[in-house]
């Protein structure tokens, strides 16, 4: 460079020191905007002082063909040209909202004055860092703008603005939007795997109201539960197993917060809502890109999922092994219930609640017999009435530890299971229903039967009629109903089912739970009545003509003891 | 004890067997009997269990009633024989001198008369058993037949009958198990162990007391054996009658056994489809 020429930089230097001092100084403020609203570039720079050349003619001057380079310690090279073309088409250039000065970037202008103080950089990233740091006096802090970065591990290379955004060539927004992982991918390599980048780019096209980079990328702490909603909430592809059956990929945060995993108070313990990885914690299934999970159905995975539950509720899990449905599964039947099949899976709400739940929950399975209760006396009231005394499906099946309906063992405990509520006085009173019922079962030949082979021998069968032999299963009507099995017109029927030879006669042989009165089976009454009499009468007689051949026996015993002393 | 005393024949081979048969059936009876009727007190579950099970009970009740019923049946021919052929004095009919001779004994027993009744061979309180006997099977027999073919009893009967008699047959076993436990047992074991009816043979004091009346007879020898042509004869005629009535009645009792199958031997089932889904997809989450 000739010597005119410097001259003529330094003085333009102090004019444009003189002038953008005065000019620029009150732009410097802090933006207060939320960081996760898309920055945008402040109004800046509003120069007070129109130059006559602009105040960075001077650093254009000579940098825009130096072909000049500067050696950093460690060996990093920085070249001091630059296609002033480029720096104009960029966002900084003459398309800005106000112009942007090579200063106001490379600073601190003390040591920019020519000829340039010696740059503290020890490298090339120390010597953008400082760059980058500039940056703020219009925009959005990094710390607000892209904390994620700033979490990164310690050592690692922290991204700085320019890395990101360039240099000269700082692209406009919309530019990065239009390629959202062109800039990542330079940094994050996964976004060379065409499915990852595939997935990215389904979530940033779903983007919501209000949703940016920012709302996945910025928020911070990122949490691990963040990391995943962050695409599974926008998802809306489903994942394909081998089998050809699709997962849908799609969760919404909310299903879990206001589910029974949200945080909340139990049993006096405050618990925070589950996280995702609490339950998806398989190795390799969490961490991002997922690796491929092992189901090749989607019963498989669903299946696989309840060890998870495992894990927290195993009370519950042990009682369950011991039930039908896992029994099933284990012997093979992947159709048998698993915990989200009653449960749910993210909307986990309280099974019992309301009542008529239950009852909807087995039906999703177990619809066949569902419409036969929701026809019965009990179904009926539970449906039509909210009633709460009649029993769901699980008051007789049971809960977790359902036993296998089928077995002798079933059917025998069956009438202590009903009896449950029809032996209760209190609540048989409140419908008038007698709670004879039970009683007189247990005392005629077939509850007799049955409740001996309950005592004895649980796990043998006998076909003598229970409960629900007569008045049916899960149809079980009224007593009163036209249709019920055990009204008079139709227990002929009910009573061939066991006992096909039987007439016209023969359901009288049963007493219809009545105990015996004058008005309910006289006969019986009556030879009731007659051997209560008969038998104290006669034994008593006996007893009595005893006691007086005994009295005779003990006088004439004393009698003879005497005369053998007299003699 | 008394070998000094001479000894009576009382009870020959034939009926000692049928007294043993009787004891037997009727002691498996009540035994197998009484748990089914009190089947849920403590003991009876405790002798349930100990019998094998109320099945393997009932089935050893009802071998137990078919034993009975083939001793009643025998003797229904044995004392026709007696009767008809053999012409002996019809000595177990009640009569008004039974009734006589309670009071006194009773009298007797409270110090109001001065002396015992003198009785015949069988006494008031042998003829109250032996016909309590008769009644109670005729109507054990009866209630147990219709409580084993409950079918069959209610194709000509009302219903009410099955109950009924299910409540008959229990209060007549406790009021023969009671009976026997009192009046049979203080008679001839406890008052003095009477053992005629195993070696068929009794006491001159045991006559002496219980029949004097029998003694005097016997010792009058006014007992003669029937002339043995006329016993031929009617015999000629009572085999085929007996042969007869014998043959229907044991095929009454296997009628009375086999005539009905009152009910399946399966255990009713309801048929229902367990797995029926709502969609295709119910059941499933994901």
């Amino acid at each position: 460079m000739c010597g005119r020429r410097l001259w003529w930089l330094a003085v333009a230097w102090v004019a444009v020191m003189g002038a953008t001092l005065l000019g620029s100084q009150p732009a410097i403020a802090q933006p207060t905007v939320q960081p996760t609203v898309q920055p945008t570039v402040q109004p800046t720079v509003q120069p007070t002082v129109q130059s006559v050349s602009p105040p960075d003619a001077a650093c254009r001057l000579c940098h825009a063909d130096s072909t000049e380079t500067m050696t950093l310690p460690t060996g990093d090279v920085v070249h001091a040209g630059l296609d002033l073309g480029v720096l104009d088409a960029s966002v900084h250039g003459a398309s800005a909202a106000a112009p942007v000065y090579c200063t106001d970037c490379h600073g601190p202008r003390q040591r920019y004055q020519y000829p340039h103080a010696t740059n503290p950089a020890q490298n090339l990233t120390q010597f953008q860092a400082e760059i980058a740091a500039n940056c703020e006096q219009c925009h959005l802090s990094a710390e607000m703008h892209n904390p994620g970065h700033l979490q990164a591990a310690a050592g690692s290379a922290v991204p700085n603005c320019v890395d990101c955004h360039g240099g000269h060539d700082t692209a406009p927004v919309a530019a990065m939007q239009a390629d959202p992982v062109g800039t990542c991918q330079r940094c994050h390599q996964q976004f060379d795997d065409p499915h990852v980048a595939d997935v990215h780019a389904e979530v940033v096209a779903n983007f919501g109201a209000g949703q940016s980079c920012q709302t996945c990328h910025a928020s911070e702490p990122q949490s691990e539960d963040a990391r995943c909603q962050s695409c599974h909430s926008l998802l809306t592809r489903q994942l394909t197993l081998p089998s050809g059956d699709t997962v849908d990929l799609h969760v919404n945060p909310e299903d879990i917060v206001n589910s029974m995993h949200g945080a909340r108070v139990l049993q006096g313990v405050q618990y925070t809502t589950l996280r995702c990885t609490d339950c998806h914690r398989e190795q390799g299934l969490w961490g991002f890109p997922h690796q491929p999970i092992d189901a090749v159905t989607r019963r498989q995975l669903t299946i696989g999922m309840q060890q998870v539950c495992q894990e927290c509720h195993s009370d519950i899990f042990d009682r369950n092994a011991d039930g039908v449905h896992a029994q099933h599964i284990v012997d093979g039947n992947l159709e048998a219930a698993t915990c989200a099949d009653c449960h749910g899976n993210h909307a986990i709400h309280d099974p019992n609640e309301p009542r008529e739940r239950i009852s909807q929950t087995c039906g999703n399975c177990h619809s066949e017999i569902n419409a036969q209760y929701a026809t019965s006396v009990h179904g009926a009231a539970l449906l039509g009435e909210h009633n709460p005394d009649v029993p769901v499906c699980t008051d007789c099946h049971g809960v977790h530890n359902i036993p296998d309906p089928t077995t002798a063992a079933f059917r025998l405990s069956s009438p202590q299971m009903c009896g449950r509520c029809h032996a209760d006085a209190a609540l048989m009173s409140k419908y008038n229903i007698s709670t004879d019922v039970f009683d007189t079962y247990v005392a005629d030949f077939h509850g007799t039967t049955v409740t001996l082979f309950e005592h004895q021998s649980p796990d043998e069968e006998t076909n003598k009629a229970v409960c629900y032999d007569c008045h049916g299963v899960h149809n079980i009507l009224p007593v009163t109903d036209e249709n019920s099995q055990v009204i008079k017109a139709n227990l002929l029927v009910t009573c061939q089912q066991c006992h096909p030879d039987a007439t016209t006669n023969f359901p009288d042989a049963w007493t219809s739970h009545f105990k015996p009165s004058l008005e309910h089976n006289p006969l019986v009454y009556f030879v009731n009545l007659f051997y209560m009499i008969v038998i104290p009468a006669t034994v008593g007689g006996f007893l009595l003509f005893i006691a007086t051949d005994i009295f005779r026996r003990i006088r004439e015993w004393f009698g003879r003891r005497q005369r053998r002393k007299d003699a | 004890m008394h070998n000094a005393q001479p000894q009576y024949d009382r009870f020959n081979l034939f009926q000692r067997i049928e007294h043993g048969v009787l004891l037997v059936s009727f002691t498996v009876l009540a035994i197998t009997g009484l748990p089914q009727m009190f089947s849920l007190q403590p003991w009876a579950v405790f002798m349930i269990a100990a019998l094998g099970g109320i099945e393997t009970v009932r089935i050893i009740h009802r071998a137990a009633a078919v034993l009975l019923i083939v001793g009643t049946i025998y003797h229904f021919v044995a004392v026709s024989y007696r009767i008809f052929v053999r012409r002996v004095a019809m000595t177990m009919l009640p009569g008004w001198q039974d009734v006589r001779d309670g009071l006194q004994a009773l009298g007797y027993n409270v110090g109001l008369v001065k002396t015992p009744p003198r009785m015949g061979r069988y006494n008031f309180g042998e003829k109250i058993e032996y016909w309590a006997v008769i009644w109670g099977t005729v109507v054990m027999v009866l209630t147990g037949f219709m409580l084993w073919n409950p079918i069959a009893t209610t194709t000509f009967l009302p219903g009410q009958f099955i109950p009924a008699a299910k409540a008959a047959h229990g209060g007549e076993a406790l009021l023969a198990v009671l009976s026997i436990i009192t009046w049979h047992f203080y008679n001839v074991h406890v008052k003095r162990f009477n053992r005629s009816m195993f070696t068929g043979k009794i006491s001159h004091e045991e006559m002496e007391e219980e029949h004097a009346l029998e003694l005097e007879a016997l010792t009058r020898r006014e007992r003669s054996e029937p002339d043995p042509e006329g016993v031929q004869r009617r015999q000629r005629l009572f085999t085929p009658v007996a042969a007869v009535i014998t043959t229907a009645l044991l095929i009454g009792l296997y009628f009375f056994v086999t005539y009905e199958q009152t009910a399946i031997t399966t255990v009713p089932r309801q048929q229902v489809d367990v797995f029926t889904p709502l969609t295709p997809e119910s059941g499933r989450v994901q």
